[in-house]
């Protein structure tokens, strides 16, 4: 390497992983990696030349989203790209695995495909609130470069020239760790399994529903729409377990991780990762439940779980463990191994699958006539085969299943819920002609 | 459009229901071409990992044959004792090292090589050591215990039923070349004329491969065994 080369390469940002970032290096596995995408549908094909320029300018104003990861002897980090990353050709399936390699050279991913732009990242950089950012202000700058448009800088899309501010780069778990920590305890929950897709092939199916008829059913129960979302789901987990094991006492408990965003109970600007998790369940072999008790379950779960008071308490148990000075000085080889057992042990046994919402996706009204549509993906778990991302922008509600198994029976039993329920979704998916 | 079989409405890309797996047909309804969501038969290309670990391994194989053959050569002016570390070496490195080379290592061919490396490793102590053991008793062993495992790992690989009588027939073969091997042994190193020892692998292993033979013949006595064990 050059000299003038270093010395670059030494003027660049970089920040040491936050606290829930920690764990997704260490958990990751030769066929897995813990990575997720957002995507945007034009009404127009994507130019690549724009978008490229548009890209350059957008990483300079997030310099740690668009980073690669990096080991250090205690710890890996994140840092600053010195170039924006190439665009790429989309593939048959979303969330193409990203390797070690690809990781420390970078981190994210842009995808165009005729009208779609996507954004894959690894978990570790950001959270969905963050992608979002990114991407929204990505299709800004793309958009304003493109038809000369003057975008205002709101409804989550930033300045591109800006400085970024120092807030954005907070590791918020630090700051808002409780002094009393919860317990990590849970039983196993029951795991969909079936037939391995061959080659990693993943198969996305989207749900579309109308926002408003999904809104009035959901307040029919008393509910709100994750809430009832999260209901949907469970009960097609129940239906589809009862169908599995006929025995109702050898049922397992169903239990869906759905992901916090952090910043509305801890005011923060940050840009980094600063979500955690509630796991409703319930519990078959106690008898079947109908889909109203399914709501409430949920409904007082979340009430009870989601406070300040709480999450503080779960935000304590994590920094915890990292705030050990023996932790700290223990080489990263070896932390790798604890940290991955730990994850294999409490990590993804405990729920059948995550359901992340990340609400109504809203844009400036002058960029509203160029977009169709939002989706977002969470990327596969290393052990179970469903995760499932739930946006919607405009009248519609994109819920968008991934499995690498070959069975939809899960998908198949969502759509019987919501035709029981009187809601009629369309569905699209990645399947390939044959 | 809507799916026949389970009614959802299909996105106008869908040329099967992506839930149920139904084919979209409807006579009357001409469906126009939409381009497709993904692109079609767009696979990403798999780079094989860093090879860097086992070029480090291999070097440091080499590292090791190099110093001993410089030790030996350095305080004898020959080849004496190093032959035997760097014969032990390179046995370990292809027992060891060498599957991990093949992104998909096929057993059935590996078997049969590291057996064959066993095999040359003992003729060179043989000769080296000026013994007489090697055609008489080491070739017949490696041989027949290298013919009977990978005959198991050809049969389990490319024999897709059938498993019981695999394992049954490997037993018994095992069981008689116990007995091979004590007859070898007293040949060769001129020990007893009368075959002891290895009677008793030999009934063991001949009754348990011929209970499983039993059962893979006996569906009524497989069933009533899966019955009364099964986990």
């Amino acid at each position: 390497m050059s000299l003038k080369k270093k010395k670059k390469q030494s003027q660049l940002w970089w920040r040491p992983l936050d606290n829930a970032a920690k764990i997704y290096p260490a958990a990751r596995r030769k066929n897995w990696s813990n990575i997720y995408r957002f995507a945007v549908t034009l009404k127009e094909p994507v130019d690549e030349s724009v978008l490229q320029s548009a890209l350059d300018v957008t990483v300079r104003r997030f310099p740690l989203i668009a980073v690669r990861l990096r080991r250090g002897v205690f710890w890996y980090y994140l840092q600053q790209l010195s170039e924006a990353p190439k665009i790429r050709e989309e593939n048959s399936y979303p969330l193409v695995r990203m390797s070690r390699n690809e990781v420390r050279k970078c981190a994210l991913r842009v995808i165009v495909y005729k009208h779609r732009i996507a954004i894959e990242m690894f978990h570790s950089i950001t959270d969905g609130t963050g992608a979002l950012v990114f991407l929204k202000s990505l299709l800004a700058e793309y958009l304003q470069q493109k038809h000369g448009i003057q975008i205002p800088n709101e409804q989550g899309v930033y300045d591109r020239l800006e400085e970024p501010g120092a807030e954005e780069f907070e590791d918020c778990f630090l700051k808002n760790a409780g002094s009393i920590s919860a317990s990590r305890k849970e039983k196993t929950a029951w795991q969909v399994y079936g037939t391995p897709e061959p080659g990693g092939f993943v198969n996305q199916t989207c749900f579309e529903l109308p926002v408003r008829t999904v809104l009035e059913k959901a307040h029919e129960y008393g509910v709100s729409l994750t809430v009832f979302v999260c209901a949907v789901m469970m009960q097609a987990l129940q239906n589809l377990q009862k169908e599995r094991v006929p025995n109702r006492k050898y049922r397992k408990p169903i239990r869906v991780l759905l992901p916090v965003n952090l910043r509305p109970l801890f005011p923060s600007r940050t840009l980094r990762n600063f979500a955690l998790y509630t796991t409703p369940e319930i519990l078959p072999k106690l008898g079947e439940y109908s889909f109203a008790e399914i709501c409430q379950v949920v409904k007082h779960h979340m009430g009870a779980e989601v406070t300040a008071k709480q999450m503080s308490m779960k935000i304590a148990t994590n920094v915890n463990s990292e705030r050990i000075l023996f932790a700290r000085v223990m080489p990263l080889f070896i932390k790798n191994i604890v940290m991955k057992a730990v994850y294999d042990s409490v990590g993804e046994k405990k729920s059948c699958l995550s359901l992340s919402n990340l609400g109504a996706v809203k844009l400036p009204e002058i960029m509203m006539p160029y977009v169709e549509r939002f989706d977002v993906m969470l990327g596969l778990r290393a052990t179970t085969p469903y995760n499932c991302g739930v946006l919607s922008f405009g009248d519609t509600l994109y819920i968008n299943f991934v499995r690498n198994i070959k069975e939809s029976e899960l998908e198949y039993h969502f759509h019987c819920v919501l035709r029981d329920l009187g809601i009629s979704a369309q569905v699209r998916s990645n399947s390939q002609d044959e | 459009m809507y799916c026949v079989n389970c009614g959802v409405k299909l996105a106008d890309t869908e040329k099967k229901c992506p839930l149920c797996q139904t084919i979209v047909y409807h006579p009357d309804i001409v469906r126009k071409e939409e381009e497709h969501w993904y692109p079609q038969g767009k696979y990403p290309v798999e780079k094989g990992g860093s090879r860097f670990p086992l070029i480090f391994i291999s070097v440091m194989f080499l590292i090791s044959i190099l110093v001993v053959l410089l030790l030996d050569w350095q305080l004898n002016q020959a080849i004496i004792w190093s032959g035997f570390v760097i014969g032990a070496v390179l046995t370990a490195y292809v027992i060891l090292v060498l599957p991990v080379w093949f992104k998909k290592p096929n057993p059935v061919i590996l078997a049969p090589c590291t057996f064959g490396t066993i095999g040359v490793y003992l003729l060179y102590i043989n000769l080296a050591s000026g013994g007489a053991w090697f055609l008489s008793f080491a070739f017949p062993v490696v041989g027949g215990i290298g013919l009977i495992v990978t005959a198991f790992i050809a049969l389990l690989r490319y024999v897709r039923r059938g498993k019981l009588y695999i394992f049954g027939g490997t037993m018994i073969a095992l069981g008689a070349f116990m007995l091979l091997v004590e007859f070898l042994m007293n040949y060769t190193f001129e020990r007893s004329h009368f075959i002891g020892w290895s009677l008793y692998p030999l009934t063991i292993l001949v009754l348990l491969g011929g209970m499983l033979i039993f059962l893979a013949i006996n569906h009524p006595a497989r069933e009533m065994m899966e019955r009364k064990f099964f986990i």
